[in-house]
C-alpha cells in the first residue's frame, strides 16, 4: 500500500498560491523529503495531508484513507518546526498526554515511554519540566511525542531547523533506524545538503514541484554536484519556460 | 466524541496547574482578596459622622408629660452617638463655612417653634413642625444615613412622649432575608462576578497560548476533535469554579459571618454551570486574538458590562429602564440571581429553574459556538 497519494493538490490564501497542483506518491518504509526554501508550501501541503488545512481543489490519501477524514491519523505522528508542546509540563507528562490521545493502555505506554526516550537518548530527563531544557533537547522531546503511539507514518516539518550539527546527525541516524524499522518518514526541509539522507525527495518553488526522484537522479538529471546547485539551476529553467 | 481523549485535556490542564503554583495562587487568592476587599469594604456601617445641630427650640408645653420641655434636646438625646458625632453651633453662617470648609457633614437646624408645631401637630391642629437638613449631598449615602438617624430618633422620642405620629411602619417581619445585611446581597454577586472572570481570563490566555505555541495544531493532528478540547476545557473550569466556590463560601462564612439559607451544593452546581459558560465564551473570545498581549485588550470588554449590569453590586430596578434588557444578555446575571435566591431566600432547585435553564441555554450556544469557531479556525 502507499502511505501518500496525491494527487492535483491546491491551496490558496487570497491571490497567494500556497500549493498548485500537488501530485506525490510514497511508498511505506521510505524516507522522502520535500524540499525548498521557506515559505514554497511544504508545511502548507503536510497541514494539508494531516487535515489541519482544508484543500481548494485534489485529493490526498493517507495509508489508504482520504486525508482529513475520520481515522485518517491513526497511525500517523507529527512532528511539528515549533516545540508545540506543554513546556510547564514533564517530559513524561508530555509524552503520555499524546500516548493517551492515541489510544495507548497504560502497560503499552510504559514500554514505549523507554523506548522513544531511549531513541533520542533522554531517559535520564524524564522526568525534567519542559522548559529548563535546551532547545536541542525539547526539540528532541518533540521527536518522541510524535513517535510515541508507533506510528506507521510520521510526518516530520523541519525537523532539522535549529538543530547543532552533532544533534542533526544523531537525528538522521535515529530517522535510518526508524525507516529500517518499517516507518515511512515524510519530512520538510530547506537544508538541501541534508537531503541526500532521503530515500526520494521533491523540491517546490513556489507551491510547484519543480523535481522528483531518488537525490542521485535529481543531481544527474539537473548536472549538478549537489542538491543545492540542483535547486539552483531547475529553478532558473523553471523562470526560462 | 471519546470522553476518556476530552477527560485526558482536563488531566493535561491540571497537570500544567500543579506546575504552575502562581495560577493555583491566583485561582485562590483572588477569590478570597476579593471577598475580603469587598467585604470590608462593604460590611462596615457608616459612623461617627460629624454634624452641626443648631438647637433654637424654645420649648412647649407637652399635656402627656404635663410640664414645658424641649422636644428637640430629646430628639437629640435619642439620636445614635455611634453614627452621629454631634457638636453645637448658633451661628447658621458659621456652621455652613465649617461644612463648605469639609470639617462637618450636616447640620440639623431646630427652628424656634420646633417643640409647639409638634406638640400642636400631635393634637390634630397648628403647622406642621419644620426640621432643617443641610447636608453636603456630595456624599449621597452619608447624607441618607444622617437623615434616617434624625428620622429614627424622632419617631422613638415622640413615641415614648404617646405623641401620634401621622404613619407608622413595621418592617420587622419580612418575607425573605430577615437580619440580612449588605454584605449577604452582595456575597453571591461576587461569587458570580470572581466565577466569570477568572474563567473566562484563565481559558481566554490559556487558549491564545494553546494556538501560539502550536499545541492546538498538535492536538489537532493528533485525531482529537474540536468538541473533545472543549469538552475537556469545561470540565477543568467547571471543577475550578466549584473550588472556588467552596473557598469564596468558606471566606464569607468564617470572617464575615454571611447568611446561607439555602443548600451550598446547589450555589455550587450554579458555579460550575456559569464556569462552563465562562469557559465556552473564553475559547469563543480567543479567536479573535493572536497572541496574550491582544487577549489582554479583551479584559475591560469582558469586565465591565458584567460589573456595572449584571446586579452584582446594585439592583437592576437601579438602571435606567432601557438599559435593562442588556442585562438579560449577561450570563452572569442569571447566576447572581439564582446565588442569591438560593443563599439568601433559601430557594430549591424547583423555585431557580428559569435561571439554570438560561445558563444551560447560554452554555449550549456558547459551547456549540466555541467548538464551530474552532473548526472554522481550523479549515482555514
Amino acid at each position: 500500500m502507499k502511505a501518500i497519494e496525491v494527487n492535483g493538490l491546491s491551496k490558496s490564501y487570497g491571490p497567494i498560491i500556497a500549493v498548485s497542483g500537488l501530485d506525490l506518491h510514497v511508498d511505506e518504509g521510505e524516507i522522502f523529503g520535500l524540499l525548498g526554501p521557506n515559505g514554497c508550501g511544504k508545511t502548507t501541503a503536510i497541514k494539508m495531508l494531516l487535515g489541519l488545512v482544508r484543500p481548494d481543489s485534489g485529493s490526498a490519501k493517507v495509508l489508504g484513507r482520504k486525508a482529513g477524514s475520520k481515522g485518517s491519523l491513526e497511525n500517523v505522528g507529527y512532528m511539528p518546526q515549533e516545540t508545540a508542546l506543554y513546556e510547564e509540563l514533564t517530559v513524561k507528562e508530555n509524552l503520555k498526554l499524546f500516548a493517551g490521545i492515541n489510544g495507548l493502555s497504560g502497560n503499552e505506554y510504559r514500554k514505549r515511554e523507554d523506548e522513544v526516550l531511549d531513541l533520542v537518548n533522554l531517559g535520564e530527563r524524564r522526568d525534567s519540566i519542559l522548559s529548563t531544557l535546551s532547545g536541542g533537547q525539547r526539540h528532541r522531546v518533540s521527536l518522541a511525542v510524535s513517535m510515541v503511539h508507533a506510528p506507521r507514518l510520521l510526518f516530520l516539518d523541519e525537523p532539522t531547523v535549529g538543530v547543532d550539527p552533532p544533534l542533526r546527525a544523531n537525528f538522521w541516524r535515529t530517522f535510518r533506524k526508524m525507516r529500517d524499522r518499517g516507518l515511512t518518514i515524510i519530512m520538510t526541509t530547506h537544508y538541501m545538503d541534508e537531503a541526500v539522507n532521503c530515500d526520494l525527495i521533491a523540491m517546490m518553488r513556489e507551491g510547484r514541484i519543480i523535481a522528483q526522484g531518488s537525490p542521485s537522479e535529481v543531481m544527474s538529471r539537473s548536472k549538478a554536484g549537489n542538491l543545492e546547485d540542483a535547486f539552483l539551476k531547475l529553478s532558473r529553467e523553471e523562470v526560462k519556460v | 466524541m471519546r470522553p476518556g481523549r476530552a477527560f485526558l485535556v482536563t488531566k493535561r490542564i491540571f497537570w500544567s496547574l500543579r506546575h504552575d503554583p502562581r495560577t493555583i495562587a491566583l485561582m485562590c487568592f483572588a477569590p478570597i482578596l476579593a471577598m475580603c476587599i469587598f467585604g470590608i469594604a462593604f460590611s462596615g456601617n457608616i459612623e461617627n459622622v460629624k454634624v452641626i445641630v443648631i438647637n433654637r427650640d424654645q420649648g412647649a408645653y407637652v399635656p402627656a408629660s404635663n410640664m414645658t420641655i424641649r422636644i428637640s434636646d430629646l430628639i437629640i438625646d435619642n439620636m445614635d452617638e455611634k453614627k452621629l458625632n454631634i457638636h453645637h453651633m448658633t451661628d447658621e453662617n458659621e456652621a455652613i463655612g465649617a461644612v463648605k470648609d469639609g470639617k462637618y457633614s450636616s447640620i440639623i437646624i431646630f427652628p424656634e417653634d420646633f417643640s409647639r408645631s409638634v406638640v400642636n401637630a400631635s393634637q390634630g391642629g397648628g403647622e406642621q413642625a419644620v426640621l432643617r437638613i443641610r447636608s453636603d449631598q456630595s456624599q449621597v449615602n452619608v447624607a441618607t444615613e444622617i437623615v434616617q438617624t434624625v428620622t429614627n430618633a424622632m419617631l422613638k422620642t415622640l413615641g415614648d412622649r404617646g405623641m401620634k405620629t401621622p404613619v407608622a411602619m413595621d418592617v420587622s417581619d419580612p418575607i425573605y432575608g430577615k437580619g440580612a445585611r449588605f454584605i449577604d446581597m452582595f456575597v453571591p454577586g461576587i461569587m458570580g462576578f470572581v466565577v466569570f472572570l477568572l474563567t473566562t481570563l484563565l481559558t481566554l490566555i490559556s487558549f491564545v497560548g494553546e494556538r501560539t505555541r502550536g499545541t492546538l495544531t498538535r492536538l489537532f493532528a493528533n485525531g482529537l476533535t474540536e468538541g473533545e478540547i472543549v469538552t475537556g476545557y469545561a470540565i477543568a473550569f467547571g471543577m475550578v469554579g466549584m473550588v472556588q466556590v467552596g473557598i469564596l463560601l468558606t471566606v464569607a462564612i468564617l470572617l464575615f459571618d454571611i447568611m446561607v439559607v439555602g443548600n451550598p451544593l446547589i450555589a455550587f452546581l450554579i458555579a460550575s454551570l456559569l464556569a462552563v459558560v465562562s469557559v465556552s465564551l473564553g475559547i469563543l473570545l480567543s479567536s479573535l486574538a493572536q497572541r496574550e498581549s491582544q487577549a489582554i485588550q479583551f479584559f475591560p470588554i469582558i469586565i465591565l458590562p458584567v460589573f456595572l449590569l449584571a446586579g452584582i453590586f446594585w439592583p437592576r430596578e437601579a438602571m435606567p429602564l432601557w438599559l435593562r434588557p442588556l442585562s438579560y444578555l449577561i450570563p452572569v446575571t442569571y447566576a447572581v440571581d439564582a446565588l442569591r435566591s438560593v443563599l439568601i431566600r433559601g430557594w430549591g432547585l424547583a423555585d431557580i429553574w428559569v435561571q439554570l435553564l438560561a445558563l444551560v441555554g447560554f452554555a449550549a450556544i456558547f459551547l456549540t459556538g466555541a467548538v464551530y469557531m474552532l473548526k472554522f479556525m481550523r479549515g482555514r
